[in-house]
């Protein structure tokens, strides 16, 4: 990684531990939710198949929600302009942005990751570090979703508009609640230009049917695809709202 | 700080116009900043000072005319010659002082540890917020965050400082240290170009240009300004210049 992008990498990390609410909230919140899943599924069967949607909606949700707000709240208060005014590239800021949220991503990611499968007991096929390296693309992909979705809101609460509008299609849309094979021919075609039904697709195979990460390349390869392609299209609108 | 030979021009912008959409922030506007001066952008709300400071760091492109700034277009390359203090604090206001200043310190490619922790101590110092370098910005005043900011721009020693509105809601006592902070970069040869919109911070200045609508209506030294326009204050010379406008105008 560049230096200046580990620059700002570090320096997000050490700005988001030193704000202990915010820290404590991105430990508790999975947890509160998880756990009021694992109450509303008693039986085991129907949690064990809708685990893997689960995790991949709620790595794509806690993502994009925390990056997006948080590269926001960079713009509002001129720190982007700073940055902008620099000798840093747009490249440095979005890498740097990248692993600065992927860190607190991953951790949410983890701490849901375990709590589904030691707490509320979910059985799973596969290895569990296939599982994690899937996981591991899909917030990729979502931290930078977030990142470029933010050059479009001005303020916090059209960031807040973004989110139904962003997650509620593909959660309707990609498998999570019923399978896409039984939905209208037009809106399976619509599915497949959505990230979370190549997430749920995965996952599912990895976490029911016991695959690989080879069995699952082809999903595997749309979402470092759509990771490279929300980078790219960060790094060209990163500039939008800043100094204008 | 860097010294840049007497008699080079820091800034120079020639004919630049500037639109947002169909509001023109610009009219072909004019001026040439001498080197190791403080040059005042002078004008009220809405004039376009913000508009030419942001064109000045590379934030903005002009659509018509040039801009140099130091010899060159404003671009990422030349930034780090270039030290900029936008109107908002800027700052990341859950990390302390000394690490907001070292972070912007690591971004302008101060790389050497020893160098940096030397430069980010010294200018911590002179903005006189030492004893509280290990506060959080959030616990701080308002004048307080400004001269934080102050100090991230001026960490890398720029032999050009670009200022928007530096000293807005300072106290008299603050404003009057931050002129003092000026000068003394102006005796080491760091070129200055400070926007605002109050005629104390103008006859501070070496140099002015009075800005309105986009346009430069008046530029000079304070004195000239008021002799040219037989007025015993700035602000009477730029009224003079407003009126003696509009009168060509009617």
């Amino acid at each position: 990684m560049p230096s200046l992008a580990l620059t700002i990498a570090a320096r997000i990390i050490r700005q988001l531990v030193r704000d202990r609410r915010t820290s404590a909230l991105i430990v508790i919140v999975p947890v509160v939710v998880m756990t009021l899943i694992g109450l509303s599924f008693p039986e085991e069967q129907v949690l064990d198949y809708i685990a893997p949607a689960l995790l991949a909606t709620l790595a794509l949700f806690f993502s994009f929600l925390l990056t997006g707000i948080s590269f926001l709240r960079e713009r509002s208060q001129g720190t982007m302009e700073r940055l902008m005014a620099s000798s840093v590239s747009r490249l440095d800021v979005v890498v740097g942005y990248l692993f600065g949220f992927f860190v607190f991503a991953l951790a949410q990611t983890v701490i849901i990751l375990l709590f589904t499968i030691y707490v509320l007991d979910v059985h799973y096929s596969g290895d569990l570090w296939q599982i994690f390296v899937f996981q591991v693309v899909v917030i990729a992909g979502a931290v930078n979703l977030g990142i470029f979705i933010s050059t479009f809101a001005r303020n916090e609460f059209q960031m807040v508009q973004f989110i139904p509008l962003i997650l509620f299609p593909q959660v309707f849309l990609c498998g999570v609640i019923w399978p896409v094979e039984q939905m209208p021919e037009y809106l399976q075609w619509v599915a497949r230009f959505l990230p979370l039904k190549y997430a749920v697709d995965g996952l599912r195979g990895i976490m029911l049917l016991g695959q690989s990460l080879a069995d699952v390349s082809f999903e595997l390869v749309v979402l470092v695809g759509f990771t490279v392609g929300t980078s790219i299209l960060a790094a060209i609108t990163l500039r939008r709202g800043v100094g204008g | 700080m860097a010294n840049m030979r007497s008699g080079q021009t820091a800034v120079d912008v020639s004919q630049v116009s500037f639109n947002y959409g169909s509001v023109k922030a610009l009219d072909r506007i004019s001026l040439e900043v001498p080197s190791g001066i403080s040059f005042g952008l002078l004008g009220p709300n809405g004039a376009g000072k913000t508009t030419l400071i942001r064109m000045l760091v590379g934030l903005l492109k002009p659509k018509q005319g040039s801009a140099r700034v130091l010899g060159e277009r404003p671009s990422r390359k030349s930034a780090h010659r270039t030290g900029y203090m936008p109107q908002l604090h800027s700052l990341y206001a859950e990390l302390t002082i000394r690490q907001n200043v070292d972070f912007f310190a690591k971004i302008c490619r101060l790389s050497d540890g020893t160098e940096r922790e030397r430069r980010v101590e010294e200018v911590i110092r002179l903005v006189g917020l030492w004893p509280r370098r290990n506060d959080a910005v959030v616990k701080l005043s308002g004048g307080m965050r400004q001269r934080v900011s102050l100090a991230c721009a001026i960490v890398h020693s720029p032999p050009l400082l670009v200022l928007d509105e530096p000293t807005v809601g300072l106290d008299p006592e603050l404003r009057a240290t931050f002129w003092e902070h000026f000068a003394v970069l102006n005796r080491q040869g760091v070129s200055i170009v400070i926007s605002s919109h109050t005629m104390d911070d103008a006859a501070h200045c070496d140099r002015l240009a009075f800005i309105r609508d986009g346009r430069v209506i008046a530029e000079g030294t304070p004195e000239e300004l008021k002799r040219d326009t037989g007025q015993g204050t700035l602000e009477d010379a730029f009224l003079f210049f407003v009126r003696s406008r509009e009168v060509d105008r009617a």
